[in-house]
């Protein structure tokens, strides 16, 4: 029986996500129940479903979404120093392919259960398009101050173009072999920033 | 059984007919023997092209891509500049899946199926698939190799707006999608590229 006493939405919602993560990993996406979610978190149905009226559904999606936003901000983390914009995504490209390689929960429901998981990952990465493009925002226009942004680049539209082509290219690389400095650097260079930042010509 | 490349004006009327079954009913629920009523022909006709549900699909799938490219490459076949032709491609896919009803059903009922074709291995081998569909739209003016780069960045760009559409841009509009392809493409796509006119 809970207490009377507020408990703080937000770290009873992160308990939520972290068991119903953990019951993912034991159980899978179509066999964990709300009521795993009970014995692993020791939370009761009413709060969960107070939390999480749409129930099961609901919580798995936004558990889906915690993790999603788990990985965007240590990305965020690892990139967040870089002196500009190519070394910023030079740096976070491998990076962020790597961990989508070594995330052991998502190989194995891709071969499991892809297309329990693929709707929900979809609607939660797409989710974060406007926040990778916010994250980028001060960084082109510290370029921008510097005197490196192409002229007539406005900073919001390079903002969501590199956040499109970002998160898709983190996801399927096609062509490019990410761990590969001298490709990300051709890359990074072309296809992302050639339209948007002035490179010396020598370069 | 059919053989690769031995299209029969029979197996044509098959096809289309799956796509009306697909469109109205989707890619689960339709069967060989709803192909066989709506194209009007016997049971034993469907099967003798198409021995399993299976292989019609992959013969369906197969045929809607040939017709998206063959509009896709005409749409693109006299353009003027390398800009033009990158706009063309873009915005010819983007009208004729829209219009497209089977793909509007299964999109809109049965992602799950969809989906798993678009994500992660499976989206890298769609993006070099189609990178090789649209190349040829670029030849005139560039080399295959680079060609095919472009491709795979338009047909990259073009999956993430229709998969995920933005409330500022429309890829149908024309206008939107070459600012894009002049502002952001071409120029990042190789910074050595002129997108200038090539006589033909």
């Amino acid at each position: 029986m809970e207490s009377v006493t507020q408990v703080d939405p937000l770290s009873l919602r992160d308990r939520l996500f972290a068991a119903t993560y953990r019951c993912v990993e034991r159980f899978g996406l179509g066999k964990t129940t709300v009521d795993d979610v009970v014995k692993e978190s020791g939370i009761s149905r009413a709060t969960i479903y107070r939390q999480f009226p749409g129930g099961r559904d609901e919580l798995l999606l936004e558990t889906v979404g915690w993790e999603v936003a788990n990985y965007f901000n240590a990305l965020a983390d690892h990139v967040r120093d870089a002196p500009d914009l190519t070394e910023l995504l030079e740096r976070g490209l491998g990076y962020a392919h790597r961990s989508v390689q070594e995330h052991a929960l998502l190989r194995k429901i891709l071969d499991t259960e892809p297309e329990r998981l693929l709707p929900l990952l979809t609607t939660e990465v797409n989710k974060t398009l406007p926040f990778v493009a916010d994250f980028l925002l001060p960084y082109l226009r510290r370029e921008a101050d510097a005197g490196r942004l192409r002229p007539g680049v406005a900073p919001q539209r390079a903002a969501d173009y590199l956040a499109r082509t970002i998160v898709s290219l983190i996801g399927a690389p096609g062509r490019w072999d990410l761990e590969d400095p001298d490709q990300v650097h051709e890359l990074v260079a072309g296809e992302l920033l050639g339209g948007i930042v002035l490179y010396p010509p020598d370069n | 059984m059919l053989m690769e490349g031995q299209v029969t004006g029979q197996s044509e009327r098959v096809l289309e007919a799956a796509s009306r079954c697909i469109a109205r009913v989707g890619l689960g629920k339709t069967t060989l023997d709803d192909v066989a009523r709506e194209a009007g022909c016997a049971r034993a006709t469907v099967y003798r092209y198409f021995p399993g549900k299976q292989q019609l699909l992959v013969a369906w799938v197969d045929r809607e891509i040939a017709a998206l490219q063959a509009e896709v490459l005409a749409a693109a076949a006299d353009a003027p500049t390398l800009g033009d032709a990158c706009t063309a491609v873009v915005v010819t896919t983007a009208r004729t899946l829209a219009r497209h009803a089977p793909l509007a059903f299964v999109a809109a009922h049965e992602p799950e199926i969809l989906m798993p074709f678009l994500a992660f291995e499976r989206e890298d081998a769609f993006l070099r698939g189609a990178a090789a569909l649209v190349a040829p739209a670029f030849t005139p003016f560039l080399s295959d190799t680079q060609a095919t780069r472009l491709g795979e960045w338009l047909a990259r760009l073009t999956l993430s707006y229709l998969c995920c559409p933005s409330e500022s841009f429309d890829l149908h509009d024309v206008t939107a999608v070459r600012a894009l392809v002049e502002d952001f493409v071409l120029p990042g796509f190789d910074r050595h590229v002129q997108s200038q006119g090539v006589s033909r």
